[in-house]
């Protein structure tokens, strides 16, 4: 696929690194088939008839025409499928008769795939008058039933030979690929990466072909093997019902001649069976390659199963469950992990924590360092995307332990006791169903409320977050980025929980929205008295909102301890690196570092510390082994500076204060 | 409003589309097979059927051909498709509607049984993902979804028919039955229905649970379903409101795109039950050169699934509001 | 004052939307008249719809301007008619885009961008010479060992790296001007100071403007020269970047900059919590675009558009409300004076 790669511009050769890119694009599809079992199934059959199609004449036992035999012979070692009615030994006919299923399917899948990608992509990519016409062209062939038009033109055209058919299958049946083609283009399409192309000055002709094309390389397979599977199939259907050409050597014609004879009533039983079969086998074959690529372009398809060899043993044990009443959630050595190709991701590890009734709570990490997991896995809500398992640990909400609760108990206190924002609004609303209606369903499950009831509150939620009550009846598409999320939060607070978790609510939002919403949330904790745990990438959008903040790197518990605090005097090396690589708008004007590096990829976490490769204050002893965390003057540390005897804040502190 | 008159829009488009392909096909074929039919005709059979095949292919003696063609689009406009050389001296027309209660009870019935069926078996199928279901039917189906309908049928009729004899072998109903609202004329037709209708509900139902259980699998992952599981909401609430509602909106898509596709292969199955359908007489009018006849019918063929492509459309901006607003 | 690098006049983006009956025009960017300066690093403030992506688009030719015209060292750019000119230019004002997942094709290995950007603008530099070059502009973005870097695929790649690897294939045309479009909001915040001083320092060792576009002010304050605050495709407020944060003239950059969370400051909940978004703005009629939000609005802001007027030494504001204040026109040349971290080149 990759190999037509060949830029149109009259300088010499390819680069050899453009080269090189080209091959290992091709490489890492060819291995994403090799894993695929389906995939592998398809090629072995596509394999078998491609050999069967070149080389008849040394694979064939008898000559295919010659009607030398007895007819209507039963299945011998002599005739495997036995004879038909006229004498021709069955299964020479058949591996002669592969040759034009063969041609049929990889010419009109040819043949469509590229009339669907011309059509396709160009409709998408210029647009406008252009891109009307072309997809009402595609639209209106698209519902025009091809098969019987095709029988309309084989009427006229008696005995069409097989050119004629693959014209015709393949100038019609383009329609499919070019709809997908170009659907898939209008999305890429306000990529950066074509902008990119554009703002360097490439033609258009470049952009589609070098930039668009190869990005699309599993659709415009799939648009092939759809088209062959279809050539192939309909190929035979045209033969059967005796519009191809009679004399022709195809498993098409073979069934024409098997039906015509009553082969099936007449005893002659493989005669008619086996065409079948290997039309059905070759349309097997692009079939399983097409679902198996399928597969490979979208993962969500494929299953993983989770390595279950590094689970912990105490999941679900009884231990002391928290007596405290002050204490409404208290997880306790947590582990979550993710089956991934690369083998189980540990994506949060040993993980403690507690919140207080009414505390606001932030768990402040980067991309990547299990933050959405934790968030998942304490409210029970793990499952694609966030696959994960939790391996090991206690989750104690209010005197029960929601790792041994089951999906029936969990949902008797969900929304009731606790209840989820989640970032983005658009996508966590259902968008095919009004806000009244998200509302009416949960206060259905849980109460017993009327309907007028329902309402009501709805509406009273709605005010609280200051939403006009009229838009109830709205659609989540209908209101503004910023009114959906309030939208969440009222949905959220429609039984008053203990506990409301959120994760990064205000990140869609502009900076002015993000504060108000802040503001709002923090005014109606304050008079609802809900606790909240609230994750962030940005710590300082929660500095004056939370009590205590829990700052997470590479799925552990980096720093833990008192908001303010951490703020003015923050321990961790990451803690602070991350305290100063926030800019000011106010105070003087400093030169920042940042952090060198980024975070580790939690398939392969680094030995010891693993904040270590990017640590200033790093030692041997790092790298070695995972440091524990250490309280200093109730704040939690995992940093080995932090040891008893050590005595490290003389000296990072004079440091610290230099930079701020 | 602007949504339907849209679609009316595409449904005009597409059946004059139509028509104009009927028209121009014969023309544009090698040696222009319409006058070479005339007058190969010529002589041989009545004047009636001689205008009849004026009126299919809108020949009328020297007529220049856009006036020709606006002829025949008056024709068609008005129903009048000639007459049936097959079925001479019958009005195309009668044939047609003759035939149709016939492919609708069966094909149409069985599309919407399979497109049903494939449905909820592909959601349930991916709401208990690494189940039964969901490991056995994506590799049985892929492979189903390559048999040749045709050939299926004859499978059918070979095994229940010869082998077994428990149901007959062709026909839409027994020529020694009366036709009328009789049981027995009723229990006939159904016996006679059950293998067609099982072909084409094998060969075309996997499609419908492939497609659905990707599509909900892809839904599954959405924050909008996470969100009701927060909620608490009981599975089968989230399984139908939450992700199937959304899952089937693409399928519904998919429904109409391949609508063709079953359409096809019904009428290879009409064809070797010998069921007295619309796709039956269409390869008996391609046989017998009844060029009338059969260019009602593709018009027919055409108009169907235009019509089961609006009843999508419909069923899309019911279950969807934003394709409502959009327009 | 001599001829600035890049100069806009009147510079409108309208787009078509509605369908065929209800035909309305949305006003991405209406009227800006900005300047970018050799050597200078300008900021582009504003909330998402403000009309700043577009301005970025307009300049680097993605768009053509509904009105107005865009000086190009005192050149017109409407009068680029051969593709030699236009390429010419796109080599001098190249852009780096905001997300970075997104910005690279995903088929190719990292060497093609900057190896396509080298075969069109620089053609005369040869096999050999290309690949020194590639290696050239990895190694100045940080991508080390260059080489190495050269062979990999965007996604063996890091958010960060990819977004050095938009800078990397912006030098490669040896530009004048980047414009980078919110190159840090969506990198991890311990990487972002990173990209802010790799610009810094583009701009001292490789002498490039740039024009910053970005929502997060503080990062403006950061590494820019000047500042640009647009608000519903109106540039309401510019001015030397530390004048325009200290004394916020316009209500909008008022709100604005209240909004900016600072843990450094003190916790200051403001009562008046403001629930407005920025309009889309569809066939507008007179008047300030920020009256139904502004606090300080008068029966003048509904009927008269605000244009941009000095306020003080090289202060704008377009507001009817705000007034210069006295300090600012005493000693306005003392704030002017300050620079910023690595501000040391450019100077008008």
């Amino acid at each position: 696929m990759t190999a037509t790669v060949e830029p149109t511009t009259a300088t010499s050769g390819p680069d050899p690194p453009l080269a090189e890119a080209r091959r290992g694009f091709g490489a890492d599809l060819w291995r994403a088939v090799a894993r695929n079992r389906k995939a592998l199934a398809g090629l072995v059959l596509l394999v078998f008839f491609l050999v069967l199609a070149v080389f008849p004449g040394q694979i064939a036992p008898h000559d295919p025409q010659a009607e030398s035999y007895l007819p209507g012979l039963g299945p011998s070692s002599h005739h495997w499928f036995g004879t038909t009615a006229y004498g021709q030994d069955v299964l020479s006919q058949l591996i002669w008769g592969t040759r034009q299923s063969v041609v049929i399917a990889f010419a009109v899948g040819g043949l469509a795939t590229v009339l669907a990608v011309l059509i396709g992509v160009s409709a998408a990519y210029l647009g406008g008058v252009a891109d009307g016409l072309l997809s009402l062209l595609t639209d209106v062939l698209l519902v025009i039933p091809i098969f019987p038009l095709i029988i309309v033109i084989a009427a006229y055209e008696k005995n069409s030979g097989l050119f004629t058919l693959v014209i015709v299958l393949g100038a019609l049946g383009w329609s499919y690929g070019a709809r997908q083609l170009r659907s898939q283009t209008l999305s890429l399409r306000t990529r950066d990466f074509l902008e990119s192309a554009r703002v360097r000055g490439e033609r258009k002709l470049y952009v589609i072909v070098f930039e668009i094309l190869p990005t699309m390389t599993s659709l415009i397979v799939a648009t092939f093997l759809g088209g062959a599977l279809y050539a192939v199939l309909a190929a035979a259907g045209l033969q059967f019902i005796g519009l191809g050409d009679p004399s022709s050597q195809s498993w098409g014609t073979m069934l024409y001649w098997a039906e015509n004879n009553e082969a099936l009533g007449a005893n002659m039983v493989l005669w008619a069976i086996m065409p079948g079969i290997c039309v059905a086998g070759l349309g097997a074959a692009f079939a399983l390659l097409n679902y198996a690529f399928d597969e490979i372009s979208n993962p969500a398809l494929r299953m993983r199963r989770l390595d279950r060899t590094i689970r912990g043993s105490s999941k679900g044990d009884r231990v002391d469950v928290s007596v405290d009443p002050e204490r409404i959630l208290e997880v306790r050595g947590l582990t979550v992990a993710y089956a991934s190709d690369e083998g189980p991701v540990v994506a949060v590890e040993r993980v403690d924590f507690d919140v207080n009734r009414g505390e606001f709570l932030g768990i402040v990490g980067e991309s990547g360092c299990g933050k959405s997991t934790l968030l998942y896995a304490i409210t029970r809500l793990l499952g694609p995307p966030f696959a994960g398992e939790i391996m090991e640990g206690q989750i104690v909400f209010q005197g029960r332990d929601m790792v041994a609760l089951t999906e029936r108990q969990l949902r008797h206190i969900r929304w009731r006791e606790f209840s989820v924002v989640m970032q983005s609004a658009m996508n966590a609303l259902n968008p095919v169903l009004t806000i009244a209606a998200q509302m009416r369903d949960v206060c259905k499950t849980h109460s017993n409320m009327t309907a007028k009831e329902i309402e009501e509150r709805s509406k009273e939620v709605l005010r609280l977050v200051s939403i006009d009550p009229i838009h109830l009846h709205s659609y989540p598409h209908q209101l503004s980025g910023g009114m959906r999320q309030r939208a969440m939060i009222a949905m959220a607070l429609l039984f008053t929980p203990d506990l409301i978790v959120m994760d990064e609510p205000t990140s869609a939002l502009d900076v002015v929205g993000q504060r108000s919403l802040m503001v709002q949330i923090k005014e109606l904790q304050k008079r609802l008295g809900f606790a909240v745990v609230f994750v962030t990438h940005d710590m300082s959008l929660v500095s004056h909102f939370s009590d205590r903040l829990l700052v997470m790197y590479a799925a552990h518990v980096a720093e833990f301890g008192k908001t303010r605090q951490l703020f003015d005097q923050p321990r961790h090396p990451y803690t602070r690196a991350l305290l100063e690589a926030f800019p000011s708008i106010r105070g003087p004007r400093v030169h920042l570092l940042g952090i060198p590096g980024s975070p580790p990829d939690l398939a392969r976490p680094p030995a010891g510390c693993r904040f270590s490769p990017r640590c200033p204050h790093v030692m041997a002893r790092c790298r070695s082994a995972q440091p524990p965390l250490f309280d200093v003057d109730g704040d939690l540390v995992r940093c080995i500076l932090y040891e008893k005897g050590a005595a490290p804040d003389a000296t990072l502190a004079t440091a610290s204060e230099g930079a701020v | 409003m602007r949504f339907v008159l849209r679609r009316l829009g595409f449904f005009v488009v597409t059946l004059w589309a139509a028509v104009t392909l009927n028209f121009l096909i014969p023309r544009l074929m090698p040696g222009n097979a319409a006058l070479a039919m005339m007058s190969r005709y010529k002589g041989r059979i009545q004047p009636q059927a001689m205008h009849a095949l004026e009126i299919a292919f809108g020949i009328h003696t020297h007529q220049s051909l856009p006036a020709a063609y606006f002829t025949y689009l008056g024709n068609i406009a008005r129903g009048h498709f000639g007459i049936s050389l097959t079925f001479f001296p019958d009005a195309v027309s009668h044939q047609v509607l003759q035939a149709l209660p016939w492919t609708l009870g069966l094909v149409g019935l069985t599309t919407v049984i399979a497109f049903l069926l494939g449905t909820l078996i592909g959601l349930v199928a991916a709401w208990r993902r690494g189940g039964f279901l969901d490991g056995a039917l994506p590799p049985i189906f892929v492979i189903t979804s390559a048999f040749p309908y045709f050939w299926l049928a004859l499978l059918a009729i070979w095994f229940f028919s010869i082998k077994l004899g428990w149901v007959p072998e062709s026909g839409g109903y027994d020529v020694t039955t009366t036709i009328g609202w009789s049981w027995t004329f009723i229990g006939d037709v159904l016996r006679h229905s059950i293998l067609p209708a099982f072909t084409i509900l094998i060969t075309s139902i996997g499609g419908w649970i492939l497609t659905m259980r990707n599509n909900t699998i892809s839904v599954l992952a959405e924050d909008y379903v996470r969100m009701a599981r927060a909620k608490g909401l009981k599975p089968w609430r989230i399984m139908w409101t939450y992700a199937g509602r959304n899952a089937i909106l693409p399928n519904l898509a998919g429904f109409a795109m391949s609508l063709g596709f079953v359409v096809s292969g019904a009428i290879l199955v009409e064809f070797v039950f010998n069921y007295p359908g619309v796709g039956w007489m269409f390869l008996q009018s391609v046989e017998n050169q009844d060029y009338a006849l059969m260019q009602a019918l593709f018009l027919l063929l055409t108009v169907a699934v235009l019509v089961a492509i609006l009843v999508a459309d419909g069923a899309t901006a019911l279950l969807d509001p934003r394709t409502r607003d959009s327009s | 004052m001599t001829e600035p690098l890049l100069r806009t006049v009147g510079l409108t983006r309208h787009f078509r939307v509605g369908k065929l009956l209800s035909r309305q025009s949305l006003h991405a960017v209406d009227d800006v008249d900005l300047t970018i300066g050799k050597g200078e690093i300008v900021a582009l403030v504003g909330e998402s719809g403000s009309g700043k992506s577009t301005i970025a688009r307009l300049l680097a030719r993605v768009y053509k301007p509904t009105k107005g015209e865009i000086y190009f060292e005192g050149r017109p750019l409407s009068r680029l008619r051969s593709r030699k000119r236009r390429l010419a230019y796109s080599s001098d004002v190249p852009m780096v885009f905001q997300d970075p997942y997104s910005s690279i094709n995903p088929a190719y290995r990292v060497v093609h961008g900057i190896a396509r950007a080298l075969r069109l603008h620089r053609g005369g530099l040869g096999r050999k010479g290309r690949r020194g070059e590639v290696e050239r502009v990895l190694d100045a973005v940080g991508l080390v060992p260059a080489a190495a870097a050269a062979r990999k695929f965007p996604y063996e790649l890091s958010g960060g790296q990819r977004q050095r690897v938009g800078f990397a294939q912006a030098l490669a045309f040896r530009p004048k001007l980047i414009i980078a479009d919110e190159p840090v909001s969506m990198l991890d915040v311990s990487i972002r100071i990173g990209i802010l001083n790799l610009m810094s320092e583009l701009r001292e060792r490789e002498g490039v403007s740039f024009l910053y576009i970005t929502h997060d002010v503080a990062s403006a304050r950061y590494i820019a020269d000047r500042v640009l605050v647009m608000y519903a495709g109106h540039l309401v407020e510019e001015g030397p970047t530390e004048d325009v944060l200290q004394r916020p003239k316009h209500p909008y950059t008022q709100l604005l900059l209240s909004a900016v969370p600072d843990p450094r400051a003190e916790l200051g909940v403001s009562d008046k919590t403001d629930v407005g978004e920025a309009p889309k703005v569809v066939d507008p009629k007179e008047g300030c675009r920020f009256q139904p939000r502004c606090p300080y609005a008068i029966a003048r802001c509904e009927t008269e558009t605000p244009v941009l007027r000095e306020l003080g030494t090289r202060r704008l504001v377009a507001c009817h409300v705000a007034e210069a204040d006295p300090q600012d026109l005493l000693d306005g040349n003392d704030a002017g004076n300050e620079q910023s971290v690595a501000g040391r080149v450019g100077r008008r």
